[in-house]
């Protein structure tokens, strides 16, 4: 029913390359988000696929007919912007109905969907008021609610609740989740909180500087990320990394500074590479057998757990403990990691080492993993 | 990055270039577009080129109304540049352009200060702000003529100026405004002074008010009392606005006519004569239509020429 | 020194409260952070401090020196406002030399200082570009460089990373840190992040509505919190707080939740502070954390049903439903629970937390 597909999308702007041979397919009734820094592209692939823009290479395949030269009003995509466009001399109630009124639709039809909607996104005590009457949050679903007015082939969002304060934020989010999963549309969501795409995407994309880095779905992306950049981007606190080298024979890796040794087993090759050793800071084992001495630089308390910033000597790296039994500042501990809880990530192109004698290539329009044997 | 600022307007922000296959919607746009505007297109050739080409034809012959005959014959009193070459051995032509520009150097810097201070007290709150906007702009909405009448009767050796002035000074005050030379021009410079200040007023409140307010109240925490926020913040900002309204004065200065034509008629003698005065002069006393057709040519040229950077300037394509 | 202090300090704006009777004290070198919702009068706050606002009511202390009617370009205190306010018609470079260029220092001594503060805030290859197309990340530094320079004592920061991206964000927070210890200057700093709030201060001060919730540090007020506004403003998520009924029996209070359950027996100190109670009406606040799963048929517990699972990396969240209530549990990053099923768990003794319902204020001993 919605089967939007990218086939090697390039945008170009004079000289600048916003994105670059993007292949993406995303599936029908699924809600897709396109994560990644600011100037990255998400929005440029937005405004490609609402047809504000036009591909400079490649097609755009709305259920399989290639829309390339169709206006944005003949793709039938509705669309939530930042910030939000509502019509500030209209109520609430008229700036739901205007994309039907718009297309000639008729009057009971509209008022139906209307109710129907009002009471999903629980609004329609609001509906008498204008956009300045109402509060961030509920201008916010009146604006999810005028896209959703539409019966459209997909629902374009960019991010819509980024300007709303941060416990807003974390409703919402479950809102529009639960919101698609009832309406079963197909939803494709921008953001550049990596929080909120892990909780709302069925799966994600991963933007660098207008290339896609990983397809996946968001649990996947952050326990097996595929490089470096990836590794970093998603998770908070972000991921330790510790330079050294992964001697393939012997199985072990060892920093930079000859600190910190770990044995892991089951990577293949029997080469020396130069590696980054990457541990997320709730997989950091603080004052466990192994590891190498650091000193406790400070303790941030969050209540339900710490964050503890450690300096090895040579860097500093971050431990998340549960609950609120910290070390002190200027104390020393030894920092470890869980070996089954590590990547390692080549120096050069920031590629993932792969275990278990595998060497799976990604191909990413399909995000399957075809593995040959080592 | 953020899309369109509202769903109708799907401009993309400054950077999308046009591709090269518009689609039916785009080209059906542009249409539309060039069937509006040919209406005034073909107007504003009739009504400009065309009169521009007669007078340049006019100004190439020595033909007056008096020779009985339709400018269209004009050609058979062919005098080719002769015209040209008398108004530039002309030395009242000359003396008249001196006196217009010496009103434009004095009257344009006068009023960009009066204006550019009024502004900033305008920018500002203050009691009874509202009252004195309508006053401030009434200068403006009077008729230029009946500016004109209204200060020569004020300029009147027993006029009100002279009254006030007698009560200020004490002794009898009877100074011949409008008889003596000298006079004559600064009573005509005040006028002009007292009816265009509002327009650079208005213009640089406008200015002023696109001075970003926050930047003024960082200003004013980093510790910048009004003399350095006026320096460092709002002068440099209102560059652009400042040199439109002083370009905008400076042109409309060099017309000037009407009021001053009234209080003085060019006068005492030709102490007050501006080129406008003169060219009316010529045109209306001496008939010398073909003459006056060069001098309003060389005007134009001239003036288009000193205007056209300024406008290049500060009209780039948004 | 530079200690604030705010008397009785209160901001009409018309018939609009935004400010009502403030006592705070920010003591000096401390890092206070003013936390809220929108509209809750925290940006109020620090116009006052900063002398952008004349208080309807009452003082503000700088020290013991009375600067309320001092006006904002001599308090010498640095502000950075949410949306940066760089004069974008001057170079890095001039942004930065602004404030010791209207205190007419010796060009050298402004050059100087300007290298020092661009190097800090690692705008040094910067510093002869025009402002006006640069990103905010950078913008953002700008404008801290630019209020540091003149070295004030006091820094109010109002919002300064909610326009910035949420990765420049963490590594922001720990560069102002940095910076406020380096240069031993008390800020305080607006966020609606409770999040933020808690990485970064040494006491935090929650508003609502333009009234003082609770001031105190960070683990005080996540551990203690007065009332049920704090209660569900900290923490990620918030403390669950759920309609219960006190009951007794064989000597032990328990609190009945109806159809979700009933709590294990309250440890002693809070039975003692639950005779307090108004009424037996309370509401019960565990924090998500302490909410576990117990396998078997327990006697007392909750049971309450999967309405939703949010997997966030290093953890999960399941959202949880009984009846009209609802609330939500932390879990691992592996845990699973299928939407509809029904979880029977317990609340961890020592989490447990109770308030009046109708004042909504914490019932302790104190």
């Amino acid at each position: 029913m919605a089967h939007i597909e990218f086939d090697h999308v390039t945008k170009r702007y004079g000289d600048v390359v916003a994105v670059r041979d993007i292949t993406v397919t995303v599936e029908d009734r699924e809600f897709f988000c396109f994560f990644g820094p600011p100037s990255s592209g998400k929005s440029t692939l937005l405004r490609l696929l609402l047809g504000i823009e036009k591909p400079t290479e490649g097609e755009i395949r709305i259920d399989g007919k290639v829309v390339n030269a169709q206006s944005p009003a003949e793709r039938n995509l509705a669309m939530v912007f930042q910030n939000l466009a509502l019509f500030p001399h209209m109520s609430a109630r008229d700036n739901l109905r205007f994309p039907l009124v718009e297309r000639g639709v008729a009057t009971n039809i509209i008022d139906e969907r209307l109710g129907g909607i009002a009471d999903k996104l629980h609004i329609g005590h609001l509906l008498g008021k204008r956009p300045a009457q109402l509060s961030g949050g509920e201008r916010q679903r009146v604006a999810i609610g005028r896209a959703l007015m539409r019966e459209a082939t997909a629902y374009l969002m960019d991010d819509p609740i980024s300007a709303l304060d941060a416990r807003l934020r974390e409703e919402m989010r479950v809102e529009l989740k639960r919101l698609q999963r009832e309406i079963g549309h197909t939803f494709i969501y921008v953001t550049h909180d990596q929080e909120e795409a892990m909780s709302v995407a069925d799966r994600m994309a991963i933007l660098e500087h207008g290339v896609i880095r990983q397809i996946d779905p968001p649990q996947l992306i952050y326990d097996r990320p595929h490089s470096r950049y990836v590794a970093s981007i998603v998770g908070a606190p972000t991921m330790n990394f510790v330079a050294g080298e992964f001697d393939g024979s012997r199985g072990e890796f060892r920093s930079a500074d000859g600190a910190l040794k770990v044995a892991l087993s089951g990577y293949c090759g029997e080469a020396t590479e130069a590696v980054d050793l990457a541990f997320r800071p709730e997989d950091t084992v603080l004052g466990g057998a192994d590891g190498m001495p650091a000193r406790v630089v400070s303790v941030e308390p969050l209540g339900a757990f710490s964050i503890v910033i450690v300096d090895s000597g040579s860097q500093a790296l971050k431990a998340m403990i549960k609950g609120q039994a910290t070390p002190s500042t200027g104390d020393i501990v030894t920092v470890g990691v869980t070996p089954s809880r590590v990547a390692m990530f080549r120096h050069g192109d920031g590629r993932r080492l792969e275990a278990d004698a595998h060497h799976p290539t990604i191909n990413i329009k399909t995000a399957r993993e075809e593995t040959q044997p080592c | 990055m953020t899309i369109a600022q509202s769903p109708i307007d799907f401009a993309a922000p400054g950077l999308s270039t046009q591709p090269a296959a518009l689609n039916a919607d785009e080209r059906a746009t542009r249409r539309l577009g060039t069937y509006l505007t040919l209406p005034t297109q073909i107007l504003l050739a009739f009504i400009v080129i065309f009169p521009l080409l007669m007078e340049l034809y006019i100004s190439l012959s020595s033909w007056t109304p008096l020779d009985g005959r339709n400018w269209l014959y004009a050609y058979r009193y062919w005098a080719g540049l002769d015209n040209y070459w008398e108004l530039i051995s002309n030395a009242r032509f000359w003396q008249s352009i001196g006196r217009t520009l010496f009103i434009m150097v004095v009257c344009v810097p006068v009023e960009l200060l009066l204006g550019l201070g009024l502004a900033l007290l305008f920018a500002g709150e203050f009691r009874g702000k509202r009252l004195f906007y309508s006053i401030m702009l009434m200068p403006m909405m009077v008729v230029p003529a009946v500016a004109g009448y209204m200060f020569f009767m004020l300029f009147q050796s027993g006029g009100p100026i002279n009254n006030i002035l007698s009560t200020l000074s004490g002794g009898a005050v009877s100074i011949a405004w409008l008889s003596r030379p000298n006079l004559a021009l600064a009573a005509v410079m005040i006028a002009d002074i007292w009816q265009w200040t509002p327009l650079m007023f208005l213009i640089l409140l406008a200015g002023l008010l696109g001075v970003p307010e926050d930047q003024l109240r960082m200003a004013t925490l980093l510790g910048a009392g009004p003399w350095w926020r006026f320096r460092l913040i709002v002068l440099p900002r209102i560059r652009a606005i400042l040199l439109i309204a002083l370009a905008i004065r400076t042109i409309e200065i060099f017309k000037v006519f009407d009021t001053l034509y009234i209080m003085t008629t060019g006068g005492p003698g030709v102490s007050t004569e501006t080129i406008s005065v003169y060219i009316y002069k010529v045109t209306m006393e001496d008939l010398q239509w073909s003459y006056v057709a060069a001098i309003a040519l060389v005007i134009l040229v001239v003036l288009s020429a000193l205007a056209a950077p300024a406008i290049k300037r500060f009209a780039p394509a948004r | 020194m530079a200690a604030i202090t705010l008397e009785n300090l209160s901001k009409n704006f018309g018939a609009f409260a935004a400010l009502k009777e403030l006592n705070l004290e920010v003591r000096d070198r401390e890092f206070v952070a003013l936390l809220g919702p929108s509209g809750c009068g925290k940006t109020t706050t620090m116009n006052l401090i900063s002398g952008l606002l004349h208080p309807s009511v009452g003082r503000i202390l700088f020290d013991t020196r009375d600067v309320t009617p001092i006006p904002m370009d001599r308090r010498g205190v640095g502000f950075v406002f949410q949306n940066y306010a760089i004069f974008t018609h001057m170079t890095v470079r001039q942004n930065l030399a602004f404030g010791l260029r209207v205190r007419r220092l010796p060009p050298s001594e402004i050059n100087r200082r300007v290298g020092a503060i661009a190097e800090m805030m690692q705008l040094t290859k910067l510093l002869d570009s025009r402002t006006d197309k640069l990103s905010v990340n950078i913008l953002q530094r700008i404008a801290i460089g630019r209020s540091a320079i003149v070295e004030p004592a006091i820094f109010l920061l109002d919002e300064p990373l909610s326009n910035v991206d949420a990765a420049f964000r963490q590594v922001m927070r720990t560069e102002l840190k940095t910076l406020q210890r380096q240069f031993k200057q008390t800020m305080v700093y607006v966020t609606h992040d409770q999040l933020e709030a808690m990485t970064m201060a040494d006491r935090i001060a929650v508003l609502d509505q333009g009234i003082l919730q609770q001031v105190g540090s960070p683990l005080e007020i996540y551990n203690h919190p007065r009332n049920v506004f704090v209660a569900r403003f900290i923490g990620s998520p918030g403390m669950n707080l759920l309609n219960g009924r006190l009951s007794a029996e064989n000597g032990q209070t328990f609190v009945d939740l109806g159809p979700a359950g009933r709590t294990d027996a309250l440890p002693s100190g809070l039975a003692r502070a639950a005779e307090r109670a108004q009424s037996a009406n309370v509401l019960v606040g565990v924090r998500p954390e302490d909410l576990e799963c117990v396998d078997g048929a327990t006697e007392s517990g909750l049971t309450l049903v999967v309405s939703f699972v949010e997997r966030i990396g290093h953890r999960t969240v399941v959202h949880l439903g009984a009846g009209a209530q609802s609330a939500k549990m932390t879990a691992h990053s592996t845990f699973v629970a299928a939407l509809g099923s029904a979880l029977r768990l317990r609340a961890r003794a020592a989490g447990l937390r109770l308030f009046d319902r109708s004042s909504g204020l914490a019932l302790t001993l104190e």
